[in-house]
């Protein structure tokens, strides 16, 4: 038996209508192909690349070009973006609404990256700001929130999840990726701050399914954070029983709603914090550092069999 | 003789239900009719989600890797022959216990026993290799062994098992063999060229239009893998813009300009030829991967074209060919939009089959990491830029000293 035979079958037996089986044998048997995925794919590949060009056009000809040449450009591209979006995207609803065009979404993610690439360049170059240039991020933070939510558009949202992040000083230059006392308390209250953004705007029942979003957010911030402090101070810190908590929390909500990308988080961060504990007291034994992570791995594989067993994942 | 631990029908009855999945989720069909179509497309094996998968499969590795080295470290060997004889021994069990979950408990694509298969290779492997190693055998020869014993092995766990990256795995330790034997680097490619094309000919030779779907999907993917790998292989310029970037302009592979120029021109035309055949052949056999991977190596044919030209390469370039794709994309989404029932020859644009999503997609961490890149690309005040100057340089580095 195949697809098309136990569709036919279906239908026969009158447990599919006519025109859901034609549609669906249209489809298995490839009269019906669609490219909607793929098309969304190279727009927006080719979104970025432009976004990349762009700035790289912009680093190596800024002299050339002069400031008014690059400032009115990027100001024409995320000015003509954001009218576009604004005549034609669809009203303003709390639940999900679906783009107008399949480059609709697009459209307004090129718009915030030239907005931002703007920004920046004129603070870099003119230091209006001056040493409160850091607060322009805030603001652009503060614009892409508006139009994540005002077009529904998760890109934008992770835009300004990111941008946040940077106002708090994570950026992808290496020397900030040290997790010294200082950023790992910035990371915590970031964590924070994101999760209780996400959990109060699903709670008022504006546009809830951007709460995952938020929860990759805050479950990374706030598991590094606490897993670099338990290497630091080993046991001997409220960052253990943080983790712990932090761990207990996400395996309770994957369980709860059945999502189970965050049982891996809870279970690697959990599993890495404790090692990271025992590791520390049992490293001169070689013995019972074998058993350890023997031991443990057993147990982490006989509990997650029991869990998917509890909630029917195996057939 | 039957060599694949599950029968067709219950890897059939997988993908029935894999489609069904698809279906439910694009709001083609109810949650009884998924039930109707669930029940009929039983596939009497265990699976488990792709999360729980991951977590199986490297809890597995952790717990096998701390097994040999227990045993390795309390028995505490002076023999390096017995050490690898205790390799093979560990390989064999872990396959044993593998093939034991998988037939007694039922086991399929669960993590456990996939995690035990592969380190059985790993152990066995490496045990053969120290063997040969011990038995003064040349380097030469234990460079060569050690690929096609790989490739034989995971070639069997493909057979046995039906793991996809195990078949991709006895690809690539097959494509390490012709780089081990001092050849000429144009020898080499070719024989690497010629072994990938057998192969991929072997893959066309056994997806007949009359098996069964999962073996179509199944034989899709490898093709379309394959298609990469003799693209990547006749693509002189792109190992070319790692020499670029590290400015070696004496090792052969990373100067292409070395390879004699028939090879070098020829390699030109077939970074064309490749890119062209993928996307006409998916489009006529409407293998979705196909066309992907024939249009993403068309991209990856005009972003190395510059190379092989020895045009100047400038930091808008980048930009020039996400307008195409844009452009592009726009375009088809019009054409097919604007036929009779918004479709043409079958094709459509609209959003019929809705991707399963897990949480966060690879697109919302593309957008999140996008302020980073700006941010690096801000110019200092005052200062041009001298990374690109001469328009030597590629246009994909963001910080990167050329």
């Amino acid at each position: 038996m195949n697809v098309s035979k136990l569709l036919r079958k279906l239908r026969y037996k009158k447990k599919l209508n006519s025109g859901q089986a034609e549609l669906l044998l249209d489809l298995q048997e490839r009269r019906i192909f669609s490219v909607h995925q793929e098309l969304r794919f190279f727009l927006y590949i080719g979104i970025l690349m432009i976004i990349t060009g762009a700035g790289l056009t912009v680093k190596q000809y800024f002299v050339n070009l002069g400031d008014p040449a690059i400032i009115s450009a990027l100001t024409l591209c995320f000015t003509a973006a954001f009218i576009y979006c604004f005549v034609q995207g669809h009203p303003y609803e709390r639940a999900e609404v679906a783009s107008p065009n399949i480059a609709f979404d697009y459209i307004l993610f090129f718009g915030c990256a030239f907005y931002s690439m703007d920004v920046a360049y004129i603070e870099t170059q003119y230091h209006v700001l001056g040493d409160f240039w850091e607060n322009y991020l805030l603001v652009s933070v503060a614009l892409f929130f508006f139009l994540a939510y005002r077009f529904d558009n998760r890109l934008v949202l992770s835009l300004a999840l990111s941008t946040l992040a940077a106002w708090f000083g994570f950026t992808l230059s290496a020397h900030r990726f040290y997790f010294e006392n200082y950023y790992r308390l910035y990371a915590i209250a970031y964590a924070l701050i994101v999760l209780c953004c996400g959990v109060l705007l699903y709670r008022l029942d504006v546009k809830k399914h951007f709460l995952d979003i938020y929860l990759n957010f805050a479950a990374h911030f706030l598991c590094i954070a606490l897993v670099s402090g338990v290497a630091e101070y080993k046991i001997l810190s409220l960052y253990f029983p943080a983790l712990l908590l932090a761990c207990a929390a996400l395996a309770f909500y994957a369980v709860k709603v059945r999502k189970f990308l965050y049982m891996i988080y809870a279970v690697i961060y959990g599993y890495i914090g404790i090692s990271i504990v025992i590791v520390d007291q049992i490293h001169r034994q070689t013995f019972l550092l074998f058993a350890y992570f023997i031991v443990t791995s057993i147990l982490v594989i006989g509990l997650t069999f029991k869990l998917s067993q509890r909630f029917k994942e195996q057939r | 003789m039957k060599l694949n631990l599950y029968p067709p029908q219950q890897e059939e009855n997988i993908y029935i239900r894999r489609q069904a999945q698809a279906w439910r989720r694009s709001g083609l069909i109810t949650e009884e009719q998924l039930s109707a179509i669930n029940g009929y497309a039983d596939p009497q094996l265990r699976q488990t989600n792709l999360f729980f998968r991951i977590l199986f499969f490297v809890f597995t590795l952790l717990c096998t890797g701390a097994v040999v080295g227990l045993f390795v470290w309390l028995l505490d060997f002076k023999d390096t022959s017995f050490v690898a004889v205790m390799l093979i021994l560990f390989g064999a069990a872990f396959y044993m216990a593998a093939e034991y979950l998988a037939g007694k408990y039922l086991l399929y694509r669960h993590g456990v026993e996939e995690a035990l298969v592969i380190v059985a290779m790993v152990l066995f492997c490496a045990g053969c290799g120290i063997l040969l190693f011990e038995n003064h055998v040349t380097l030469i020869q234990v460079k060569t062994v050690m690929p096609a014993l790989f490739a034989m092995t995971a070639y069997w766990i493909y057979l046995r098992f039906g793991l996809l990256y195990a078949a991709a795995i006895s690809i690539v330790a097959l494509g390490v063999i012709p780089f081990q034997f001092n050849l000429s680097p144009a020898t080499e490619r070719l024989m690497l060229f010629f072994v990938l094309c057998v192969i991929f000919v072997f893959s066309l030779h056994v997806d007949q239009p009359d098996i069964e779907d999962f073996r179509k999907d199944k034989y899709a993917k490898m093709q379309a893998c394959l298609l990469m790998a003799i693209y990547l292989t006749v693509n002189l310029e792109i190992l070319g813009l790692v020499g670029l970037i590290m400015m070696n302009t004496h090792v052969v592979h990373l100067n292409p300009k070395l390879f004699p120029p028939s090879i070098y021109w020829s390699s030109y035309v077939l970074t064309f030829l490749i890119p062209a055949a993928a996307v006409y052949w998916g489009i006529r056999s409407r293998k979705r991967l196909i066309i992907n991977v024939g249009i993403v190596l068309a991209c990856v044919t005009l972003a190395t074209n510059k190379s092989y030209l020895g045009w100047t390469r400038y930091a808008w370039d980048p930009a020039i060919l996400g307008i195409v794709l844009v452009g592009l994309s726009l375009f088809i989404t019009r054409w097919l939009n604007s036929g009779p029932d918004q479709k043409r020859f079958g094709f459509t644009a609209r959003d019929i089959l809705k991707p399963e999503e897990g949480g966060i997609t690879p697109a919302d961490v593309a957008a999140a990491l996008t302020p980073g890149v700006i941010d690096a690309q801000q110019p200092q005040a005052g200062t041009q830029d001298q990374y690109f100057k001469g328009g030597s340089s590629g246009g994909g580095g963001v910080e990167g000293e050329f």
